[in-house]
């Protein structure tokens, strides 16, 4: 951690790229800022419960854009993680960051809340309430935004399996509420080479832990999930929420610590990719069915910065037929959803989707391609409630709707 | 955040003069916008040179220009020194505020107006450089003053510090691209100096102002002149065996008589730490120095430049000189250059950094000595610099927790800026005097003229209120005695 704070040195390149800087217009709730609060904690010049520093480490999104920005590598990530974890040794979370973990961390009681949410968003009452003002109203939104009749049209997909085998997460709000994102994450793998295999006892990724302090929490899925995936035995673990991938590919610096895990974690981890590098590194096969639609890109911040993936998902629109790609003013911005930083940090998370929600208005796109959960629901819910005539989908569904008519794409 | 009376109770005990103004501060600006806790206090405790760390009594930040005016007429009132400070890029430790009051201007962001034809625009002084550039490239127009910190710093700070950047060498500094200025003085009244037309009537206030390194008041307003882009850029990257080569290059390409756009230079160090960051450009990481050189203006007989300088290079050795080509490759090997000073944070934990300028025929002999310097030191010195300014900065990485190295990063540093006044050079291009420069003024400046700069600002800020304690050594003034308001500013 020390080195990690040492190499900061102060340029302030980093505060432009920080939308909590931007929006707050606080030094305090910049990366430079920040960085100074923890080297303070971590010099014990400043209490690990002063007031200055849990106000503003918490209102951090963890959206990592200091770190594309910073030309000193400031490995920003690790130092918040390891901020917040020596904070979460003295204080409690708020109640639903708490819930939220402890939800996600079982997978009998997480079947339970997807099963249940799926149930609400049936009644179409999510819809009605969607304006309310105020947490209930976005979360709301956020469930509504996940609809998606009339999307998918399964078909059979052929592919000639010279590509290698995969093993796709599944992951929790995907499968739970996205899960037509996940099947059409399936069959584009397949029309494009690779073979599926499944990956059996697979759990939540850890993410939501890992960035909320709770590393206990992290590496026990983190274990979960090596072992499933080493199971699974595939090439490739796919993964298509960009949260999730940038976890499992970090699953190495989680468990370096563990003598019996550290290697296995980082075997796994070199094993995980976006789907939107696998398809890419196919080509990916065009698409047949044109979409008739002007969609813009919007980057995951754990795609973009953690990962820094940034041409692939842009090169599977391209792929389309009919589709027309317009580009998003800053595209590179975090929307404000950061995992479960909408729900605890609400003002600050609508300040920051707010110049979003504006630039895609003016883009006047129909479609917002994005490839995470977090963002399809932040963005879908955002959308439904400024009235924008525009709705939030994973790239890799419209590239599986192009595939739809033919059941294989044309080379 | 709560309100600002009952913290302030606690704070009083420290300070008791600052809670009662702080609490005014706020009925003006907010209670988020005035800062005051240590914890807080803390982020605004340095700017963009490391090494020094000096906490304000309270930090503050309008929203508006009428807020501005108000905090400085409450501050007048209060006889408070204070110090403003833009984006906290500075490299001479300009905006530090040691136990007084910070005046933020950051949130002033606002781009006021934009006359294409005229090729003008009114900025408040938060707008960071590089956002202007962006507005304006519609209409193909841009702002030549671009300091390698232009992604960040504001365009109040480089007046403020009278900015520099690679483009300089053909378009001017700060000064040259400036017209006009609101000012509110540090008594609160506000002033215009200068005029749109740019036009001189009387004393170039506009001159004295801009490098007054935020002792003179602050800028409200800048109005400033946008260039139009050239029609054809070329950048070159030539690559050399040893450093002297490269200053042999430079000093050939000034003698031949043309002018590039820009002619930077960058040392091994340098190059490695820069292709190991995010920013890699690709530059050779086995050769000893690299020159990028940028020629622009109409497209008929710039290659007949570009030949030019590619004949200059190899006569002086290079190995390779290759020309980017498309917006893309220039766009990253910029990068690379202007990203350099950060990325040398890699290197070592603690950096000096030094603004040195020496005349453009003695490149070569100067950086032979600070070779020597160096090595006789023990010190490793990488040199990134707008060569064709002969605007040298070398920085020295080290371990401030190591005495001993410090000792010796410090000496060497000290012997390298005397070795470039020695030379016929100043103390700083372009970074400012601030603090940090402070000790060298009297090796360059005689009692006289250092007498006269009080004399100077006298003029703007009788009680020396402003940026107090900056710029010029407090002895150098004559009536020091006489304004005890500027003593409360020196801790
Ligand atoms: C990586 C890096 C590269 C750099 N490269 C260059 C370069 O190429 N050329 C160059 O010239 N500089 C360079 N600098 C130095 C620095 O960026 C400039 O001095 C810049 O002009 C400072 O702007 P700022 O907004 O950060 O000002 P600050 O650092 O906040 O303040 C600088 C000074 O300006 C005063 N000030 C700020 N705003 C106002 C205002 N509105 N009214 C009155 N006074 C004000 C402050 O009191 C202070 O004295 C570099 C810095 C870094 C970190
Ligand atoms: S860009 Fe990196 S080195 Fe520069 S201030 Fe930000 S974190 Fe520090
Ligand atoms: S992670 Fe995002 S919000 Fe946090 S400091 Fe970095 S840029 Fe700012």
């Amino acid at each position: 951690m020390r080195s990690g704070i040492d190499a900061c040195v102060h340029c302030g390149f980093c505060l432009q790229s920080c939308p909590t800087y931007l929006t707050l217009e606080d030094e305090n709730d910049s990366p430079r800022g920040r960085v100074l609060l923890m080297r303070s904690a971590l010099e014990g010049t400043l209490a690990i419960d002063d007031p200055s520093l849990e106000t503003h480490i918490d209102r951090c999104l963890g959206c990592r854009a200091c770190e594309t920005a910073c030309p000193s590598g400031v490995p920003y990530g690790h130092l918040l993680e390891a901020t917040r974890a020596t904070m979460a040794e003295h204080r409690r979370l708020p109640f639903v960051a708490r819930l939220i973990l402890w939800t996600f961390a079982r997978p009998a009681s997480l079947t339970i809340a997807m099963a249940l949410s799926r149930l609400l968003r049936a009644t179409r009452i999510p819809v009605l309430l969607s304006r309310l003002k105020g947490r209930l109203g976005f979360a709301m939104a956020m469930l509504a935004s996940t609809e998606r009749s009339g999307m998918h049209g399964a078909y059979v997909a052929r592919g000639d399996a010279t590509r290698g085998t995969v093993a796709v997460l599944l992951g929790c709000v995907m499968e739970g509420l996205l899960g037509g994102a996940n099947r059409a994450t399936e069959r584009t793998l397949v029309v494009n080479g690779y073979s599926l295999v499944d990956a059996p006892g697979q759990r939540c990724c850890g993410a939501l832990h890992a960035h909320a302090g709770d590393l206990r929490g992290a590496r026990e899925l983190a274990r979960a999930n090596i072992v499933a995936f080493e199971g699974a035995d595939s090439q490739f673990i796919c993964v298509n929420a960009a949260g999730c991938g940038a976890m499992m590919k970090e699953y190495a610096h989680l468990l370096a610590d563990e003598p019996e895990f550290a290697e296995r974690a980082a075997r796994v981890s070199a094993r995980v990719r976006d789907v939107s590098e696998l398809l890419v590194a196919a080509g990916p096969v065009a698409g047949a069915t044109p979409v008739d639609a002007t969609v813009t890109y919007d980057a995951p911040c754990h795609l973009l910065h953690a990962q820094r993936i940034a041409d692939p998902p842009i090169a599977v629109l391209r792929a389309i037929p009919g589709l027309r790609l317009v580009p998003l003013a800053g595209a590179e911005h975090c929307c404000g959803a950061a995992g479960i930083y909408n729900l605890v940090e609400p003002d600050t998370s609508n300040a920051v989707l707010a110049p979003k929600l504006e630039n895609i208005r003016a883009t006047g796109a129909e479609l917002v391609a994005t490839g995470n959960p977090g963002c399809l629901m932040q963005i879908g819910a955002g959308l439904r409630r400024a009235s924008i005539e525009s709705r939030a989908v994973h790239p890799v569904e419209l590239l599986d709707a192009s595939y739809r008519s033919t059941a294989r794409g044309a080379r | 955040m709560s309100g600002v009376t009952p913290s302030v109770a606690t704070e009083s005990e420290r300070h008791p003069v600052d809670a009662a103004l702080a609490a005014r501060l706020a009925a003006i600006v907010g209670d988020r916008r005035v800062l005051f806790r240590p914890g807080e206090l803390l982020a605004y405790s340095s700017d963009g040179l490391p090494g020094y760390l000096k906490q304000p009594s309270i930090a503050v930040f309008p929203g508006t220009r009428d807020e501005v005016i108000a905090v400085v007429r409450e501050l007048a009132r209060a006889g408070a020194p204070f110090v403003p400070r833009g984006a906290g890029t500075g490299l001479s430790g300009g905006a530090l505020a040691d136990g007084v009051v910070l005046l933020g201007l950051n949130r002033l962001s606002r781009i006021l107006s934009i006359d294409a034809e005229n090729a003008i625009a009114v900025v408040e002084p938060g707008v960071v450089n590089v956002a202007l550039s962006r507005a304006v490239s519609a209409h193909g127009l841009h702002y030549a003053p671009d300091p390698s910190s232009q992604a960040a710093c504001t365009i109040g700070g480089n007046v403020a510090e009278n900015a520099g950047g690679p483009h300089c060498l053909k378009y001017g500094v700060t000064l040259n691209h400036v017209v006009a200025l609101t000012v509110a003085l540090p008594n609160g009244e506000v002033v215009t100096l200068g005029n749109a037309a740019g036009e001189n009537d009387g004393y170039d206030l506009v001159g004295a102002f801009v490098g007054s390194e935020g002792c003179f008041g602050v800028a409200l307003d800048v109005t400033v002149r946008l260039a139009r882009n050239p029609q054809a850029v070329r950048t070159l990257l030539a690559d050399f065996h040893s450093i002297d080569a490269g200053a042999r290059a430079v000093s050939a390409i000034i003698a031949s008589g043309l002018l590039p756009a820009a002619l930077e230079m960058m040392d091994a160090g340098t190059i490695r730490a820069v292709e190991a960051s995010i920013y890699a450009a690709g530059y050779p990481t086995d050769a000893a120095a690299v020159l990028l050189v940028e020629l622009d203006g109409p497209i008929a007989g710039l290659d007949a430049d570009v030949a030019t300088v590619v004949r200059h290079c190899r006569d002086a050795g290079a190995r390779d000189v290759r020309v980017a080509r498309d917006e893309a490759e220039r766009t990253k090997l910029w990068q690379g250059r202007k990203k350099a000073f950060g990325a040398m944070g890699r290197i070592s934990s603690h950096l000096v950094v030094q603004d040195a300028v020496v005349p453009r025929t003695k490149l070569p002999q100067m950086l032979a000595r600070v070779h020597d310097i160096a090595e006789r030191y023990r010190v490793t010195v990488c040199n990134v610099f707008h060569a064709g300014d002969g605007n040298l900065h070398p920085n020295i990485g080290y371990d401030a927790n190591d005495p001993d190295e410090s000792a010796r990063v410090h000496a060497a540093m000290r012997e390298i800026m005397q070795a470039c006044v020695d030379a016929g050079g100043t103390i700083t291009g372009e970074h400012g005097v601030g603090i940090d420069k402070l000790p060298y003024m009297g090796a360059i400046f005689s009692e006289e003229s250092l007498s006269a700069m009080c004399a100077l600002r006298e003029v703007f800020d009788p009680d020396r209120r402003a940026n107090p304690g900056k710029v010029v050594p407090m002895h150098s003034c004559r009536e020091w005695q006489m304004a005890p308001a500027a003593r409360t500013g020196q801790h």
